[in-house]
């Protein structure tokens, strides 16, 4: 079948904080908009159990947070389609071209918010266990652990609060990381306090073992250089992300960890075409600082798409 | 009748639940969290309780949302 062939003032590649505030933005200006997403609406904070940092919320579940942002977006105007994959994107022709499953879109601006993804374990046998024993989602796999011992691997905000939100299944939790933590005091401190929780810092894993499904790890004590084997049901992952840019790396400068290269204003180095969020090399990337690229991004944009239709 | 296994706070399960929806899909919704039933039924299918999990049969099953497998068996 034919693909349909569609204008659109923008397209939003991203719904996750930054991709939904710029819809947000460019529905209110009436600008015809639309959001393609792959994965899951919110992106990252999709599966955040509880967020305390985002301005005017004591503590609001990702899920919660996203939902209101989603239906702020739609209220004015902006399409949303989540089961619509790109195939190609061709940002320097005009009008732009974004190609899905679907549909050949045809429009004046493209904002990039596509994010991040969480990086894999990178361990030979991670394929073997994928999904029987080695997760990266704990509000989708947590519910198997109930009274089981299992493992995150992480030191970062994102790392704790998993192992935080996972005691309410699992007997015991290992906390393993391969320096000091990175997260704030105020989640270190949440996880010191909890009795469920044994933190292993200065450690890796260095293999996976069991037969059909995850059944123990190797760890490196990395000061005593020992080797040690730790039974364990499953493990969570979140060692970090990478930035979602598989799409454009043919099209747009990209920096050494493969974010985009834009700045502030968020733009690149093709007319009309923003980077907002943390597919953006700077350096900050929390939640407010991809809602205000989201907004500097649909903002500029507008006036761009002004200036070309004179 | 297509049956999916799921549970309510879990994102990717409410994606298989979107997207049926968005197709005209008709499905029962097997709660692995509420009724251990379901997650029993569940683990017998595939060998463990992750979800979702659709399935048409009780034999044949996808794990995860996959659109193209998800088109493929209920001839979308």
């Amino acid at each position: 079948m034919a693909k349909k062939i569609v204008h659109k003032d923008i397209v939003i590649i991203g719904a996750g904080m930054a991709g939904l505030t710029a819809a947000l933005y460019a529905g209110r200006m009436n600008l015809d908009t639309l959001v393609l997403e792959s994965g899951l609406i919110g992106g990252q904070i999709a599966n955040a159990v509880s967020i305390e940092n985002y301005p005017g919320f004591e503590s609001v579940s990702g899920g919660e947070l996203i939902g209101i942002l989603q239906r702020q977006a739609e209220k004015f105007g902006a399409v949303i389609d989540e089961f619509d994959t790109i195939e190609k994107v061709s940002l320097k022709s005009t009008p732009k071209i974004v190609e899905t499953e679907e549909h050949i879109y045809e429009c004046d601006v493209v904002i990039i918010a596509s994010g991040m993804n969480r990086r894999k374990l990178p361990l030979p046998e991670e394929k073997t266990f994928a999904g029987r024993g080695v997760h990266y989602c704990e509000m989708c796999d947590g519910h198997m652990y109930q009274n089981k011992v299992i493992a995150v691997m992480g030191g970062g905000n994102a790392a704790l609060d998993a192992a935080n939100f996972l005691t309410k299944y699992a007997e015991k939790i290992y906390i393993i990381h391969r320096s000091q933590f990175r997260a704030d005091e105020v989640t270190q401190q949440r996880v010191k306090k909890n009795p469920k929780i044994e933190i292993m810092l200065q450690t890796e894993i260095k293999k996976l073992n069991g037969k059909g499904r995850l059944q123990s790890v190797d760890i490196l004590d990395k000061n005593s250089g020992k080797l040690q084997n730790i039974a364990v049901d499953g493990i969570f992952v979140n060692i970090g992300v990478e930035p979602n840019t598989q799409l454009f790396k043919d099209e747009l400068k990209l920096s050494d960890s493969g974010r985009i290269i834009a700045g502030e204003d968020c733009c690149t180095e093709i007319e009309g075409v923003f980077a907002a969020g943390d597919v953006r090399e700077k350096k900050i990337r929390q939640l407010t600082t991809a809602a205000a690229d989201g907004t500097t991004a649909a903002l500029l944009a507008e006036k761009y798409l002004s200036k070309l239709k004179g | 009748m297509v049956k999916v296994y799921s549970f309510e706070a879990c994102p990717w399960c409410n994606k298989v639940k979107k997207y049926l929806d968005s197709k005209g899909v008709e499905y029962e919704v097997h709660d692995v969290e509420l009724n251990a039933e379901d997650a029993a039924a569940c683990e017998k299918l595939t060998g463990d309780t992750a979800v979702p999990v659709l399935t048409v049969d009780d034999k044949n099953y996808i794990l995860g949302f996959d659109k193209a497998k998800i088109d493929a068996l209920l001839g979308l």
